[in-house]
């Protein structure tokens, strides 16, 4: 009974273990602790080595690039994201609805993506703002689209040899953002459904328009093709383009279990998102009170 | 030390051992040779068992089945009835039902020898809905027609007459799903062997009922099994007789093992498998005059009991008995069928059968008084129920009813009144109001004719030892109950002295159960204290007395005819919601109460009990859904079986009024129930007039929202 359990203490071991043992990565544990629960008085036991990353400097913190882009370091913490005022506000917002105070105190923004889970808070908002994942191994790194990184429910590109460094998110400057999590409850709760919006107008010219949905399919859901039927038109033209929009974002989505809910309220709030910016309103947050 | 008085308000005598973590629940003691037990459970809902390969024990484990018990004992767990198996035997009814237990000394064996134990079975189709059961899916489980029990009510004129009377009918058929206790503290016990006889530590409402459950069997009288209570971290009366199904196979192991063994539930096993609260289908047939007055209803009521009777009638009769509600209806017929299904067997749960049935006639006048334009708060009120007036079972209303006094209260401090004007159907703000009340202490005569409760007080010195078989089980008792008798002895609470029951040691005051506690067993401690008081200056002494019955309140328990309660809590609630109409999740902006508890022992623990009741009451109209597909439960951890944290719900306003209840201590009537039984209908009523829809069952989460706006 048992597996091997490896603590290194720096990246440069962590990465040969990695490649030579092919360790499953254990940073805050609150997935992968979970999947491995026996029940009371048991320890948790895995069926494959665990390496525990947790007290690795170099995964952890939240970098100023000084280009505009932000580092985040795999090992950082829910509750440190939330509160820092150099990440964007999207990712920001879903720190900060993650789970329960506990939680964000130790799950880790690598093991949320890592894990890949389509209800996971921080893909969705990362992946609406193009976030780039940093893979490290002992053959160099490499960056790749978080988007393309995450393959489907519980599933990623990650290699055998590689560790999630961390994530890359470029430089925006939103006139319009959205963000909303649905949960089954108000606090400590796992994401329901969950949607981001965001809108860059420029003299009544719609630059950008973007959105992902979280909880609607096997993974967080982007359609450039949807995006595009809104993308370089005017405001003046999204009361006659807003349909085929919406009607292109349902055919996007998959949801499996209460599929009309999760339809209907997705597009409900990206058609109230939409109205909003053709009503004028103010730049800044929609629907926040 | 000053002597307590009985409005003080004092700090919990148990909060702070809790609090520091000094309190010792069942899971926290250990003894020397301990063993581990694991419980070895079915798979499936429905079939015969073929075979059971047990891989080779190593020495000292041990599979404890039917096969051990003894010769002179029977395979039943003596609850109401002794339909429960102690171990499956030959077929299974229900996935989770106990097969063995595991035994030995080091739970990580145990967990490996029960994921290679092979038990093969001839499956058979199940019924696992109400509607399964009432179509006879798969052939009877009990019975000719899944009948496990069935009673009726009637008051007034035949029901033929009256609706050949009636201008219009009006039908409508209400359900509501299985409630998790989620008590904080798993389900969790411990079978040794103390000076020679069997004993039992259990986390326990009621420590009397294990004893009597489990002795039959090794062939035992009740006597002859020690029952020890353990701290116990929360009940709602999912510890009431769900304990004598770990306590029953332990018992047998320890026949067999002669060792300490201890069985506690984790998470997953506690929500998957253990009792959960009655699903109901209720349907009311109500006749009506042209302007909407009520001149008779119909009802039919089903509860989903499981395959075994366990509480499940005693449930149903208190479902039907309220199934009324606040109201004097003229004319009523009532029937109730508890219906055998393939899941895990429902049994108690706060409210006890009255939270389905009350929702349900809430929610029917709510709808009457909608279709024909009346507020739903002003058209109820002109059926309340007065002093004196003739309740569903043919008895009457022995106490005076406050409800007028207590709508005015709470619309009041709500604003009912203007916000129920102003707010437009639909506009996504909306109010909602429900009445509600609990029979307090056992139906009928039950107290005298079943119970028959003693209660003891010991006095050594200047301390006073309460003696009783009534638990702590977070709803405060210890403090309230050591109030009465420190307020009755005029000493200080300090002087009282009151520990978890062991049965070896104290009367039998009943289950604790039933709100009857303080009304009940509070009043014989009063008594106690009385006679002691007159006495104090004899030395050491101690005083016990029984329970006696009012004069004058007869109750027959083989028609359900006369005073099937003495007196009963009421209460009014109104909710306030906003609705986000992009999402349909539902935001509470404020929650008003009024209660009637005759007198309220301790205020704090009042409050507390308002505060929860209610949340949990919100919690199962809104968000508490527990899902059983093909007799599994789909529902299998607290993150994905939700219950309201402190973040869903504003702070509430609430108020009582006095009402003392003539046989209570001090007034005092039963309340833990009342504060359950009614702010999920007053929610819905909210949430309704907020989106513009029409609702039938709870609970109700956004997507059941949505499939509502869907319908209208």
């Amino acid at each position: 009974m048992g597996e091997m359990i490896y603590i290194p203490t720096t990246l440069e071991e962590a990465l040969r273990i990695r490649k030579e043992t092919g360790a499953h990565l254990l940073a805050g544990g609150s997935d992968i602790m979970v999947q491995g629960k026996r029940g009371i008085g048991l320890h948790p036991e895995l069926p494959y080595p665990v390496m525990i990353i947790t007290s690795i400097p170099e995964l952890k913190g939240i970098t100023d690039n000084g280009d505009g882009t932000v580092t985040i370091g795999a090992l950082t913490i829910p509750s440190e994201i939330a509160s820092s005022n150099i990440v964007p506000w999207h990712v920001r917002k879903a720190a900060a609805g993650m789970g329960a105070i506990a939680l964000r105190n130790t799950a880790t923004i690598g093991g949320n993506i890592g894990n890949a889970s389509p209800k996971g808070d921080l893909p969705q908002p990362l992946i609406l703002l193009d976030a780039e994942v940093v893979l490290s191994s002992e053959s160099g790194e490499r960056r790749m689209l978080l988007d393309d990184f995450i393959l489907g429910a519980k599933k990623t590109a990650l290699r055998e040899d590689e560790i999630i460094k961390g994530v890359v998110i470029p430089a925006h400057s939103f006139t319009y953002s959205y963000y909303r999590k649905i949960g089954m409850r108000r606090a400590n709760a796992i994401s329901k459904l969950s949607l981001s919006a965001a809108a860059v107008v420029k003299d009544g010219e719609i630059i950008d328009f973007r959105a992902s949905s979280g909880a609607a399919g096997p993974k967080v859901i982007r359609s450039r093709e949807a995006e595009n039927i809104l993308k370089g038109h005017m405001v003046a033209e999204l009361p006659e383009l807003k349909e085929s929009f919406l009607s292109a974002w349902n055919d996007a989505i998959s949801p499996h279990a209460m599929p009309e809910y999760r339809r209907h309220t997705t597009r409900r709030m990206l058609e109230y998102f939409i109205d909003e910016i053709i009503r004028g309103a103010e730049p800044g947050i929609i629907g926040e009170d | 030390m000053p002597a307590t008085r009985i409005d003080d308000r004092i700090v919990r005598v148990d909060a702070a051992a809790k609090a520091r973590g000094e309190a010792m629940y069942a899971c926290d003691y250990t003894f020397p040779d301990m063993l581990y037990a694991y419980m070895i459970r079915s798979s499936i809902p429905r079939g015969t068992i073929d075979s059971i390969d047990i891989p080779k024990l190593p020495d000292g484990y041990y599979f404890i089945s039917a096969k051990d018990i003894p010769p002179e004992g029977k395979n039943e767990l003596w609850m109401i009835a002794k339909d429960w198996r102690c171990f499956a035997d030959g077929d299974v009814r229900y996935v989770g039902e106990t097969i063995g237990l595991l035994v030995g000394p080091d739970r990580n064996m145990l967990r490996y020898l029960s994921d290679h134990i092979e038990i093969k079975y001839t499956e058979q189709e199940p019924a696992i809905s109400i509607d399964d059961a009432i179509a006879v899916k798969g052939g009877p489980i009990v019975g000719s027609d899944n009948t496990l029990c069935q009673l009726f009510v009637e008051k007034g004129r035949p029901m033929e007459e009256i609706f050949k009377e009636a201008d219009s009918v009006f039908e409508e058929t209400f359900e509501t799903g299985f409630q998790e206790h989620v008590h904080l503290e798993t389900n969790a016990a411990i079978a040794t062997i103390e000076d020679g006889r069997y004993t039992i530590y259990a986390s326990a409402q009621c420590p009397f009922y294990i004893n009597k459950a489990i002795a039959g069997l090794l062939g035992l009288q009740p006597s002859d099994v020690v029952v020890k209570q353990t701290t116990t971290g929360g009940a709602f009366g999912g510890k009431e007789h769900f304990p004598d199904v770990l306590c029953g196979p332990l018992l047998v192991a320890e026949y067999k093992i002669k060792k300490p063994i201890k069985l506690v539930f984790d998470r997953e096993e506690d929500m998957l498998y253990s009792v959960k609260r009655h699903p109901s289908k209720i349907t009311y047939r109500t006749a009506l005059d042209k302007d909407g007055n009520i001149l008779g209803i119909d009802g039919l009521v089903y509860y989903n009991g499981g395959p075994y009777l366990s509480g499940t009638y005693v449930v149903l009769q208190r479902g039907v008995f309220h199934a009324n509600g606040v109201y004097n209806i003229p004319n009523t017929y009532v029937k109730g069928i508890g219906i055998a299904t393939n899941t895990f067997p429902s049994d108690a749960f706060r409210g006890f059968g009255a939270p389905q049935t009350l929702f349900a006639i809430e929610t029917h006048m709510e709808h009457i008084a909608k279709k024909f334009g009346f507020d739903p708060a002003e058209y109820k009120s002109r059926y309340f129920i007065k002093k004196d007036e003739e309740t569903i079972t043919n008895g009457h209303i022995i106490e005076r009813v406050m409800l007028p006094e207590m709508l005015e209260k709470v619309a009041e401090a709500s604003d009912y009144w203007r916000k129920s004007k102003e707010y437009e159907t639909g506009s996504g703000r909306g109010i909602g109001i429900s009445f509600y009340n609990h029979g307090g202490a056992f139906t009928g005569n039950g107290e005298q004719a079943i119970i028959k409760a003693h209660a003891r007080l010991v006095k050594t010195g200047d301390r006073v030892r309460i003696e009783v078989g009534s638990t702590e089980m977070g709803q405060g008792f210890q403090t309230s109950l050591r109030k009465i008798a420190a307020a009755t002895l005029e000493i200080p609470i300090e002087n009282v002295d009151y520990d978890n029951p062991d049965t070896s040691r104290v009367p039998d005051s009943g289950p604790t159960a039933a709100s009857r506690s303080t009304m009940i067993v509070g009043r014989l401690i009063q008594r106690c204290g009385e006679e002691m008081k007159e006495r104090w200056n004899e030395g050491d002494f101690s005083v016990e007395k029984e329970y006696e019955h009012p004069e004058g309140h007869p109750w027959d328990q083989n028609t359900f005819r006369g005073d099937a309660y003495l007196g009963y809590g009421w209460g009014c609630a109104a909710v306030e919601v906003e609705a986000d109409k992009l999402t349909n999740e539902i935001k509470v902006v404020g929650i008003w109460s009024c209660h009637d508890i005759g007198h309220a022992i301790d205020e704090l623990i009042v409050h507390g009990q308002v505060n929860g009741g209610i949340v949990q009451s919100l919690g199962y109209a809104s968000m508490e859904k527990m899902e059983n597909r093909k007799g599994y439960f789909k529902q299998s951890s607290m993150s994905d079986y939700v219950i309201p944290t402190s973040m869903e719900f504003p702070k509430q306003e609430w108020s009582l009024v006095e009402n003392p209840y003539e046989w209570g201590p001090f007034g005092a009537k039963g309340m833990g129930e009342l504060v359950f039984n009614g702010a999920d209908a007053a929610y819905i009523d909210a949430v309704e007039r907020a989106l513009g829809i029409t609702v039938h069952k709870i609970p109700m989460p956004p997507e059941d929202i949505e499939e509502a706006l869907d319908a209208e």
